[in-house]
């Protein structure tokens, strides 16, 4: 079935509308959540284990398709996307785990240049593309190097340059700097408020109270599947960045 | 990316994967190679045998003995009749003298026994040649039968009664030749396609990646499908090099036995061996789409 292209609202980039979703098992993951992003935006999504972050995530990039509800990715209903038409959904997604998710076989360079490759860049402008992301990530001189090789801010930086190099219109995190120190996670939080000042959208998944504490950013919170909350946070250090 | 770039990362994935899984690909490859090699085996058997078979038939004859008395008339008479038959090329006739000449030539040691004869050892005959691609063995018999009722015709020797048991032997090797072949290669494949499944496995958090950060199908299961097209392939060279291998071997070995005639008289052929390495080609192809037909490589949700 070909997705219909409904037009979104001024400035929206992701709209959930009375999103359910429930897993073969029975589990209830998310209970008639509906939220907008506008373009732009940088938001906080938080909440315990088991509130449904994850899952919430996994529904943008159609990892998973909702029980009940529409998801809109900039006016296209994400769910009714043919499966063959999933791969160039994710190319305007980006998407960086709390494990890195890099290809421990492959140098930083093909890890990072793996998309531009698969879309037909020779090999001076995968070289180039590269270069670029991973200087935005301050490892302009690790291309040559394998994930097992650096350290897991290294390679935390690394998937971030992976997420970048097509310049995607929205990316999304999933506990970023949940395997990192403080100092490493203050470093990747810079990088990520560097991208949504370049017009990046960001969807950050944390219960890190220290990161959302860190920006002032709007922030989502889910409770056991619900969106409990959808609010600025008071902060000592709203807006500065950091 | 275009196709001949696909292609070209495909290979290189795969051969990647066969250099770092190299255990687990000798085993598909040797699997694969085995297995034509005793097809390939059977073929260059039966192949020789069909060859030597159809030189017989070019060969056989059937030869009408004729009473002593026959006139020329009746002679004559047949040997047009024979002549006009289907399927035959000549009509000889060779008269009592020329036959026993010929036995003397032939059989020397055994020209004693006729010697002193007042009359000739053998009758005169009609040697019938037949073009083996038109032979009927049912119309023969019967064709053979007919001739043997003259009065004339003192007895009918006929080649084609043992020719034809040859003929069925050799359709039956050829027959489970190819269904022996069928099983191993259907083996092959299924070992292929376990390979192919344990490396899409091994692989499996890597494909994730390739999907999430939005390769295709194509891109993602191409490297895999090449993968058993070159265990195919290299299992195909094997089994070819192998069976030329044993030939030679075999053959400076056992030439001058008559089963090494009859079995090595030729070796595989340049299409036999052709069609042995894009058999396993193929096989191995067949595999890695048989493995990977269902497999969604921790693939997204179904569809809605």
């Amino acid at each position: 079935m070909q997705a219909r292209k409904i037009l979104p609202p001024k400035n929206a980039v992701i709209q959930f509308f009375h999103v359910s979703k429930q897993y073969p098992g029975g589990q209830l993951a998310l209970d008639d959540v509906s939220f907008e992003l506008p373009r732009g935006d940088f938001v906080f999504l938080t909440g315990p284990s088991g509130a449904g972050k994850t899952t919430l995530l996994k529904l943008i990039f159609r990892e998973e398709i909702p029980s009940q509800g529409q998801i809109l990715v900039n006016g296209r209903n994400v769910a009714s996307i043919p499966r063959t038409k999933i791969p160039f959904l994710r190319r305007t997604i980006s998407v960086v785990f709390q494990d890195f998710r890099l290809i421990p076989r492959k140098t930083v360079f093909e890890n990072v240049s793996f998309l531009p490759r698969i879309l037909g860049a020779d090999l001076s402008r995968q070289k180039r593309l590269a270069q670029e992301a991973l200087d935005r990530v301050g490892l302009g001189h690790r291309m040559g190097a394998f994930p097992l090789q650096l350290s897991g801010g290294e390679q935390q930086r690394v998937s971030i340059a992976r997420a970048l190099i097509n310049e995607p219109e929205i990316l999304i995190a999933d506990e970023p700097t949940g395997n990192l120190d403080p100092d490493l996670s203050e470093e990747i939080l810079s990088i990520f408020h560097e991208i949504n000042e370049q017009g990046t959208t960001l969807l950050i998944a944390t219960h890190d109270r220290w990161l959302l504490e860190r920006l002032g950013k709007r922030i989502l919170t889910l409770r056991a599947g619900r969106l409990a909350d959808d609010s600025q946070p008071l902060s000592t250090t709203e807006g500065e960045t950091p | 990316m275009n196709l001949w770039q696909a292609l070209v990362y495909f290979l290189r994935e795969a051969a990647i994967s066969l250099v770092r899984s190299w255990r687990v690909s000798l085993l598909a490859v040797l699997t694969i190679g085995v297995s034509l090699f005793v097809s390939g085996m059977l073929l260059l058997v039966s192949g020789n045998l069909s060859g030597i078979l159809a030189d017989w038939q070019a060969r056989a004859r059937i030869i009408v003995y004729l009473e002593s008395d026959a006139s020329e008339d009746q002679i004559t008479t047949l040997r047009k009749t024979m002549a006009e038959a289907p399927g035959v090329v000549g009509v000889e006739y060779v008269d009592a003298k020329a036959a026993g000449e010929n036995f003397r030539r032939s059989f020397p040691s055994l020209s004693d026994l006729v010697e002193g004869w007042k009359s000739e050892p053998l009758p005169p005959s009609l040697e019938v040649s037949l073009d083996p691609e038109m032979i009927d063995f049912a119309w023969v018999q019967g064709w053979t039968e007919e001739i043997r009722r003259r009065p004339f015709v003192e007895m009918v020797d006929d080649d084609q009664d043992w020719i034809k048991q040859v003929a069925t032997a050799v359709a039956l090797a050829q027959g489970i030749g190819i269904a022996l072949g069928l099983v191993l290669l259907a083996a092959a494949m299924f070992t292929i396609a376990s390979v192919i499944r344990l490396t899409a496995y091994l692989y499996h958090e890597e494909i994730a990646v390739m999907r999430i950060v939005g390769a295709t199908e194509f891109f993602i299961r191409g490297p895999f499908y090449f993968e058993g097209f070159l265990q195919g392939l290299l299992g195909g060279l094997l089994a070819t090099g192998s069976l030329f291998g044993v030939h030679y071997a075999l053959k400076a070995r056992y030439s001058a036995s008559v089963w090494g005639g009859v079995f090595l008289e030729q070796a595989p052929s340049l299409g036999a061996q052709g069609f042995l390495i894009a058999l396993g080609a193929v096989a191995g192809l067949l595999g890695a789409v048989f493995s990977l037909r269902r497999e969604d490589l921790a693939a997204p949700t179904e569809d809605p």
